[in-house]
């Protein structure tokens, strides 16, 4: 319910207009239309040096693609065939993929980080015939393990450069290959297109865990297509984007195959070439993650703290009116964070508050904005209109200071199974806090995690559920259509088309989703790595001095440990008679604790060093069933974490953030 | 309308005189000589840009005091605000109105050059005759004296206005950080100015904006709204592409108000001194609103063109000097994308 009357509101927010872009049945039918539209427009540029990149244009991209499908066609790729690449984003892994799609197969992607285990168990599982690697050193650790990959027949060397193994192709060559060929008159490549269906795999991304194999999941044309239609970003051929997350990630490749529905060019950076590439290239767009904001915001604090007094004081003046001047246009745009309902006397009044402070600190804003912030802005480059956060939750103060200084940075929702934007923040619905309006067409339930039933939308109700928190469940055009050769795995996940995404959140009361958990055991640290608690939680409660446990570190740097005391484990110890809160607050126990764990936890015991605990804190409570723990035994992990939530907070503050 | 008080007390006068002098400063330290030089590079949007500021400024100032039938003392003060040369608020605005900002900071050192010449020539040509006026009724009203325009006077109060100008420009020679810390200092005294002046007149005279008639509030607005107009046209006549049409629009609108309260302070006397300067007050205090309007309009009426060029600049410094971007009509419409 908007709080004002909507020509007062489109005062603090521009309509979206709507962008030209290209579309097509399915990526190969897209690519062709890009190259047709497009023509010598610069669709990805690679750095050769800081000022020195090279641009290949869509038109020349679209041809070498068609040269080099129509090589692999000559080689013995089928329709629908697995084609494997290992390497990182460079623009012969785009080849690489034009390749795959106008031959009419999909590919199995991975990164140079990958483990010589996870390539034998996806090769093998997916059934990969030929497959593309990145670097000599890849080329050779594949070759290695060609005794356990029986069916691997052809190796292409992606990287011009590098000397090619005796059996190993070249891509430069059989793209040469395919210039002659189709100079030839063939036309291969034309009927594969034509026989492509958009239910057809463009892509198998396997996802990794740390306990069973990882599972492959099957993404369709139609999904990729229906992502680059409804995607609410306003990417034009006028912008351009920098790439530097992992493009075998679907969150990436999802912005590289935007920027070429949108005819926009994509620059290759690196980590390390990053903070000059924004200075140079000005990207206006890009994909991002967490963990690049916190550095740039360490960056900027750091630089703030070396400035001489002048400059500091004009900084925190400008970050202060800002932040109170956002907040009002942000509540004023209806774009606070709504988690409780409210009545109109009361919205009325906070609007009225809002609007007076808006007004008061306007002329003040106006200025520092133009004078301190512009130039802070510039950090990311001079353009920059925004960039969508995900793979992991953005910390709130990062968020809050991005968005408060006028860096867009649109937190985004998503998974590999739903290819991958569920819902993503634009500059039009920015509330903070949450991961914004739900893409159009995809519909969304918040289920309850102990009934099944839906919570939201439940039309018995006048406000539909909203601020209830379940499971979230989406059923939508970008749902993957199974886990590859897993049917046990996909009925569990997708049940009548719902995906069942194992996050817990809820839906705000301006219709933004918040995500609040997991429900998945799953903990997902901030690097990225997964931890299952099952297997550490199991081997802490063998011993006599813990009674029960639970591991958290979701979105953590390391994971951490709720440890509630055993007190027969400690009267035997001599500890006799002693309440669990004496015990809870004792540093001799806290002491011998910390002992068990790190013996318990440790390489001997075969536990990885991501897997660590680096962090605990006694609770003084037993879990009882009923309450944390199911009839069953099972952690209720979100109640658990719910309930100690200022506790996990002050564990992982106490002990700084690294381990 | 008679302010038969002084406006600014001698204490109040000194403080401005100090303000003036931070801004003065501030705004040297924006400039570098090769800002005056390439001001050559771009003769066509610096000749559009001169002649939309000393030829339509002053004549749009004119009209406007004639027409709403302005007493003299307000006229020859809105004839000066046309003439002045322009200030570094433009270059701010024009950088958010997605104008050229090196177009509006040449402009904006040549006119403060070109002013020293300009002024006395433009204020001979359109304020004499209210000068005349106010000199009779002095008379009538028995000061011997009477009132001649004090062309003397003005040349020597620019000259000591760009001593601070030149002293800023030494700073910033010497350290860009600090230069950057006086820009940022002056632009805030710029609101603080305003501030300080809006408030110590109504100290005073509780009730001048009661007093003051609407044809001098048409007077102050409507001189910096029709000089950004005329000048968008003008610019657009003569072809200019439509970030220097921006630019030129802002620099002719925006004058530099300061200039104004130090030549009024220093060559004009009672009793039109003070009502001079509340029309500079009124001016100074709209001309920051009707500008952030339109810059608010220039940003969005550009949004495409500006995103062209700077998108050509980028591949022009990566891919080389001579590459040249063809974006599809069906993806830019019919953008000029010079």
């Amino acid at each position: 319910m908007p709080v004002l009357p909507g020509y007062i509101r489109s005062l603090f927010k521009s309509a979206p207009q709507p962008v030209f872009r290209v579309t097509g049945a399915h990526l190969a039918e897209l690519y062709a239309n890009a190259a047709e539209t497009f023509g010598e427009m610069p669709a990805f540029a690679t750095r050769r040096n800081t000022l020195q990149w090279e641009p290949v244009s869509f038109r020349e991209l679209f041809e070498r693609g068609r040269f080099l499908a129509t090589g692999l066609i000559e080689l013995g790729v089928n329709a629908r065939d697995h084609i494997g690449v290992l390497g990182d984003n460079r623009l012969e892994w785009i080849l690489a993929d034009y390749g795959a799609q106008l031959s009419g197969a999909a590919n199995v992607p991975r990164g140079r980080d990958v483990t010589d285990d996870e390539i034998v168990h996806i090769f093998r599982h997916a059934g990969v015939r030929i497959a593309f690697v990145e670097t000599s050193e890849l080329q050779d650790r594949l070759l290695n393990l060609r005794g356990n990959l029986p069916e691997l027949r052809e190796v292409i060397l992606l990287d011009d450069e590098s000397d090619p193994r005796k059996s190993v192709r070249r891509l430069g060559d059989l793209i040469e290959r395919g210039r002659e060929l189709r100079r030839a008159g063939d036309r291969e490549v034309e009927e594969r297109i034509a026989q492509l269906r958009p239910d057809d795999l463009f892509t198998l991304i396997y996802t990794s865990g740390t306990t069973g194999e990882p599972k492959g999941v099957m993404l369709t044309h139609a999904n990729m297509i229906s992502q680059l239609e409804r995607i609410p970003l306003d990417v034009s051929c006028t912008d351009r984007v920098v790439s530097v997350l992992p493009v075998w990630h679907i969150f990436e490749r999802v912005f590289e195959m935007l920027a070429i529905s949108r005819g926009c060019c994509t620059y290759y950076s690196s980590v390390r070439t990053l903070a000059e590439d924004m200075r140079n290239v000005e990207p206006t767009f890009m994909g991002s993650a967490p963990r690049l904001w916190e550095s740039i915001h360490q960056r900027i604090l750091k630089r703030v703290k070396a400035a001489h007094p002048v400059r500091r004081m004009l900084f925190h003046t400008a970050y202060f009116l800002s932040h109170y001047y956002k907040e009002s246009v942000f509540f004023l745009s209806g774009c606070s964070l709504r988690l409780k309902n409210r009545g109109l006397p009361q919205s009325g009044a906070l609007a009225f508050v809002h609007a007076l402070r808006w007004l008061i600190l306007l002329p003040w804003y106006g200025f520092f904005n133009a004078a301190v912030l512009e130039n802070l802005r510039l950090v990311v480059g001079g353009a920059f209109k925004g960039s969508v956060s995900g793979g992991g939750a953005l910390p709130r103060e990062v968020d809050q200071f991005f968005n408060y200084l006028g860096i867009p940075v649109l937190e985004g929702y998503g998974l590999t199974e739903t290819a991958p934007v569920i819902a993503v923040r634009t500059p039009e619905n920015l509330v903070i806090g949450t991961v914004g309006h739900i893409i159009p067409d995809t519909e969304l339930r918040i289920v309850s995690l102990e009934t099944g039933a839906t919570l939201y939308p439940d039309g018995s109700r006048e406000d539909l559920g909203r601020g209830l928190r379940g499971e979230i469940t989406v059923r939508g055009p970008q749902v993957m259509k199974g886990y590859y050769r897993n049917p046990g795995a996909t009925e569990t996940a997708l049940r009548d088309g719902w995906f069942h995404t194992g996050d817990i959140g809820l839906v705000t009361f301006n219709d933004s989703l918040r995500i609040v958990g997991r429900c998945k055991e799953t903990v997902v640290l901030s690097s990225g790595e997964n931890v299952e608690p099952a297997p550490i939680e199991m081997r802490l409660c063998q011993s006599p001095l813990i009674a029960h446990c639970m591991v958290v570190g979701q979105d953590r740097k390391y994971p951490g440990a709720l440890i509630v005391p055993s007190t027969e484990g400690f009267a035997e110890c001599g500890l006799n008679g002693i309440s669990l809160e004496e015990l809870a607050a004792s540093p001799d126990v806290r002491r011998r604790i910390g002992a068990e764990i790190r013996e318990r936890i440790s390489a001997q015991h075969g536990f990885k060093a991501f897997e660590r605990i680096h962090a605990f804190t006694l609770v003084a409570e037993p879990f009882t069933t009923g309450d944390e723990l199911t009839s069953l035994f099972k952690l209720k992990r979100h109640i658990v974490s719910e309930k100690y939530r200022s506790k996990i907070d002050v564990m992982y503050e106490h002990t700084g953030t690294e381990p | 309308m008679e302010i038969n008080q002084q406006l600014l007390n001698p204490v109040e006068q000194g403080l401005l005189g100090i303000m003036i002098l931070i801004i003065m400063f501030g705004m040297g330290a924006t400039l570098t000589p090769k800002d005056f030089r390439s001001a050559l590079e771009r003769p066509r949007g610096m000749l559009i840009g001169f002649l939309s500021q000393f030829g339509l400024m002053p004549l749009i100032a004119f009209s406007l005091a004639y027409m709403l039938k302005l007493p003299p003392a307000q006229a020859i003060a809105l004839v000066l605000i046309g003439c002045l040369p322009g200030g570094t608020t433009s270059n701010m605005f024009a950088y958010f109105a997605r104008g050229s900002v090196a177009l509006s900071i040449s402009m904006t050192a040549a006119s403060t050059v070109l002013a020293l010449i300009m002024m006395p020539i433009l204020l001979d040509l359109y304020a004499s005759g209210f000068a005349a006026q106010v000199d009779a009724s002095l008379r009538a009203a028995g000061d011997e004296a009477g009132f001649a325009m004090p062309h003397a006077n003005i040349v020597i109060s620019l000259l000591l206005v760009l001593v601070p100008v030149a002293a800023g420009m030494t700073l910033r020679r010497f350290s860009p950080d600090w230069a950057k810390t006086a820009e940022d200092t002056a632009g805030f005294m710029t609101i603080i100015v305003i501030l300080f002046l809006v408030t110590s007149a109504l100290i005073r005279h509780s009730n001048l904006f009661v007093l003051t008639p609407w044809q001098i509030y048409a007077g102050s607005i409507g001189v910096g709204l029709a000089g950004f107009l005329f000048g968008f046209g003008m610019a657009t006549v003569a072809r200019l592409p439509p970030r220097y049409k921006r630019s030129v629009s802002l620099e002719t609108g925006i004058q530099n108000g300061p200039i104004a309260f130090a030549i009024i302070l220093l060559s004009f006397r009672e009793p039109i001194q003070s009502e001079m300067l509340w029309l500079a007050i009124l001016y100074s205090t709209f001309i920051v609103v009707t500008s952030s309007f339109v810059t608010l309009f220039y940003r969005r009426i550009g949004k495409t063109d500006w995103e062209i060029y700077r998108n050509n600049l980028v591949h022009q410094r990566l891919f080389g000097e001579d590459y040249r971007t063809q974006y599809p009509e069906s993806a830019v419409g019919k953008t000029d994308q010079r």
